[in-house]
């Protein structure tokens, strides 16, 4: 029998339908994969699921008994618990006592048992084979994967019989995320049911049993795994038959150097980096994560101090802060790691984010011309087809991949012809990717220099003409045409680390 | 417009709000709506709009400026000192004083914004030190009365209006440029919405934080000049009911006191609220400790109505509805 069964789930947020025909069946013991567009439903779909959103019509059933829990307690109650793409952990509290919030051990006094909440935890990391974590070291301290991990560790304390993984090897390096997958394939042998979101078609198919597909609120498929094909499944997610996800190869690169580094270094994360990054090349950063990619992006971009040199086409130019980065034609923007945190005013409009850098551009006599802004903004509105109702629509309520356009548009408009891009594909959904990989190859086209790191190492090597891997820091190895493989960039990142 | 009112419907409702309340305080004290004590309404509310106009950027930016009680007493003491009742030393004294508010600020806002010290421990400091100052340098004793020329600015008329409404009026439209109209407007908001977010798009972070608290220290060292010829004289103690209802302007104006909204606009209409809440509270024949109380606690609620708090629920509401 299904361990859970949906029919006709429907759900509205005001005039907005978020799911209109959602159906569902899974088993315990499978790997579970929901597949879909951002905003196609999957968010809303496993919201109701959880407990955190209530459904308007339809029905679930699990173990063959109607459940609508009012909260996420209520579903836990079920054993149905969920690991969160935002991240619901407490800052100030350890690693333990985030995993064991509001379930603390108790001692025959009620107050909280540390010895036995220590016992827990380690007995928890070691029957899933969690990768290295602390129990007493504060959550503010972690990186974002380590974070992730924790939440991870935190849904899996409540001992779920479904547990919910949303999107959540997106935010985990490459070795993280195998583990993560040998975890769900590990909870599923134990007969446990894993649902499991992802945007990376390469992790389905490695873990997912059976997978359905949402679009557009509503369920258009469901398969077994091994019966169906990447093509087609793409083309039911998106509703429409996408040619190929990586646009075709062509090099642009020019023998003039856009951005040269040399003995790039800030503080322990980055020692000694040197490389030439060419006007019309795509110049991929790869390896580990925690080697220096992100201190390498932000130092560049003059978010975080850096010692050495750096020449922008050509001349030497030093780079304080961003407001330095961003010289218009001769400058250097960053798309950064953090969408919301760092990229996005989530409570202001489309028109204000899109124009934050470039305000130069629409002032006359020192006012705004808000014309002059309006035509700006419809330009890269339209360049970059960003799907919002109106230009006034808050940049917060748009989805992922909408939002990150966003960001490439602001970026855009400085006119800076040097792009940092890191990880500029990180939860959004296939349909963007492709607009995203398409419109980096056309901009190099155009003369840009672009600096591209992914943590999904497809997209490196299919979009990069070249790849630097970096290692404690350093340069480890550049890959250019046939070396450029996913077993080139791991083993450059993995045997230079066994070697030091 | 339509857009403005659209995306500011707080500053709608703080202006719905001073409209109830002044028909409510018709009701209670028949003759409030008089011309001549609109006009006196109006007077006192402009010397909390100005204080409040500095303190809705610093506000907007995402800081606070608890410095200005003291910054305007600073000034109302040393104008009346300096000029000893005269008017022409004005000439020099307001200059040198205005210029005194904005270093006052300019110390603040380097404080935040390069040394990473929390507003609230900056401008509290600085406040205490201006206290201090200020006792030192006058002993405790009383100051020279005000000079006619700030007497008229603060009571005077031309053709019926209060000098100090015209000074508002214009302070306001000087105001709004800069937020509505002003690249400054766009980098304090961007500002308050998330610093990091405005560093990495290359808005000047610091040098907007700054600015926010150079005019707040300018605009609290102005209404002191103009308070000391409201009363005609310079007294220690003058700018303590500011601090609480410059903020309390600001926030009821509709900003988010976390910063990254707001308008001056709404804080026009915060600084009228509370002014008429003053001329209300009388009328209802309550002791004076039981008018704080009730004043406190109408403040409170108007801000919690005014706040993005219910702007949240509002949303929420609606949303079940439909």
């Amino acid at each position: 029998m299904d361990l859970v069964s949906v029919k006709g789930l429907s759900k509205r947020y005001g005039g907005i339908v978020a799911l209109s025909e959602a159906t569902f069946s899974a088993r315990g013991g499978e790997v579970h994969a929901l597949l879909g567009e951002n905003g196609a439903g999957k968010s809303t779909f496993i919201q109701i699921l959880s407990g955190a959103v209530r459904h308007d019509g339809g029905s679930i059933l699990v173990d063959g008994q109607d459940y609508r829990p009012a909260n996420p307690d209520a579903a836990q109650a079920r054993g149905i618990a969920a690991v969160f793409q935002e991240l619901s952990l407490i800052p100030d509290l350890s690693v333990e006592q985030n995993i064991w919030f509001r379930h603390e051990p108790r001692t025959w006094l009620g107050t909280v048992n540390r010895g036995e909440m220590r016992r827990k935890t380690l007995a928890l990391l070691e029957r899933y084979d969690f990768p290295a974590l602390r129990p007493d070291q504060e959550l503010r301290r972690l990186t974002l994967a380590e974070r992730q991990i924790v939440e991870i560790a935190k849904g899996l304390a409540k001992d779920p019989r479904i547990l919910i993984l949303d999107e959540a090897t997106s935010a985990l390096p490459a070795r993280e995320a195998e583990w993560l997958l040998k975890l769900t394939r590990q909870l599923a042998a134990e007969g446990r049911l894993v649902i499991f979101i992802s945007h990376r078609m390469a992790e389905v198919r490695a873990i997912a049993d059976r997978l359905t597909i949402f679009r557009n609120g509503a369920t258009v498929a469901a398969h077994e795994a091994n019966a169906v094909s990447d093509n087609e499944i793409v083309t039911q997610m998106i509703g429409r038959h996408l040619d190929r996800l990586y646009p075709e190869r062509v090099a642009t690169a020019t023998d003039r150097i856009a951005l040269r580094v040399k003995g790039f270094s800030s503080g322990s994360r980055l020692s000694g980096v040197d490389f030439a990054l060419r006007e019309g090349e795509v110049l991929g950063v790869g390896g580990l994560q925690g080697h220096g990619q992100r201190e390498l992006f932000q130092a560049l971009f003059g978010a975080t101090r850096a010692s050495g040199a750096i020449e922008l086409w050509g001349k030497p130019t030093s780079i304080g802060n961003p407001r330095q980065a961003l010289t218009g034609r001769d400058g250097i923007a960053l798309v950064p790691e953090d969408r919301r945190g760092q990229g996005l005013l989530l409570t202001k409009s489309v028109r204000e984010n899109l124009t934050l850098s470039v305000i130069k551009r629409f002032t006359e006599n020192g006012l705004l011309s808000r014309q002059k802004e309006a035509a700006l903004v419809k330009a890269m509105v339209d360049f970059l087809r960003i799907k919002a109702g109106t230009p006034e629509q808050l940049a917060g309520t748009l989805s992922g991949g909408n939002q990150q356009k966003v960001i490439f548009g602001k970026m855009l408009l400085t006119e800076a012809r040097v792009l940092l891009l890191y990880d500029p594909t990180r939860g959004v959904d296939v349909g963007t990717k492709g607009e995203i990989f398409q419109l980096m190859r056309d901009l190099a086209a155009k003369g840009y220099a672009i600096l591209f790191h992914s943590s999904d190492m497809p997209e490196l090597v299919h979009v990069a003409d070249r790849v630097m891997v970096m290692r404690n820091g350093r340069i480890a190895a550049t890959l250019e045409g046939a070396l450029i493989s996913e077993e080139g960039i791991l083993g450059a990142a993995m045997l230079e680390t066994r070697a030091a | 417009m339509s857009g403005f009112l659209a995306r500011n419907r707080l500053i709608v409702l703080a202006y719905a709000g001073m409209v109830v309340l002044l028909l409510v305080t018709a009701m209670f004290s028949p003759g409030f709506l008089s011309v001549s004590n609109m006009r006196s309404t109006v007077v006192l509310a402009a010397f909390v709009g100005i204080v409040a106009l500095g303190q809705t950027f610093v506000i907007i930016g995402g800081g606070i400026d608890l410095s200005v009680p003291w910054v305007l007493n600073s000034a109302a003491i040393v104008m009346a000192l300096l000029c000893g009742g005269q008017d022409l030393p004005l000439v020099w004294v307001m200059p040198l004083l205005l210029a005194g508010g904005a270093f006052i600020g300019l110390i603040n806002g380097v404080g935040v914004a390069q040394f990473g010290v929390p507003p609230i421990i900056m401008t509290l400091a600085t406040n205490v030190i201006l206290q201090g100052l200020i006792l030192v340098l006058t002993g405790g004793s009383p100051t020279p009365s005000a000079p006619a020329l700030i007497q008229f600015l603060s009571v005077g008329r031309l053709s019926g209006f209060p000098v100090i409404a015209l000074i508002w009026l214009a302070l306001t439209l000087a105001a709004t440029l800069l937020l509505s109209k002003a690249a400054f407007g766009r980098h304090l908001y961007a500002l308050g919405t998330s610093a990091t977010v405005a560093e990495f798009s290359g808005v000047p972070t610091a040098r907007t934080t700054i600015l926010t608290y150079v005019v707040s220290g300018l605009t609290a060292a102005f209404a002191g000049m103009l308070l000391t010829g409201y009363s005609g004289q310079a007294y220690l103690g003058m700018g303590d009911a500011y601090l609480f209802t410059s903020i309390a302007a600001v926030a009821i104006g509709g900003a988010s006191i976390l910063g990254g909204s707001g308008h001056y606009l709404g804080t026009v209409a915060g600084a009228m609220v509370l002014t008429i809440l003053t001329g209300l509270l009388p009328a209802l024949n309550l002791s004076s400790g039981a008018l704080l109380i009730v004043y406190g606690a109408v403040i409170l609620l108007t801000v919690s109505i005014g706040s993005e708090t219910f702007a949240g629920l509002g949303g929420r509401l609606r949303r079940k509805e439909g």
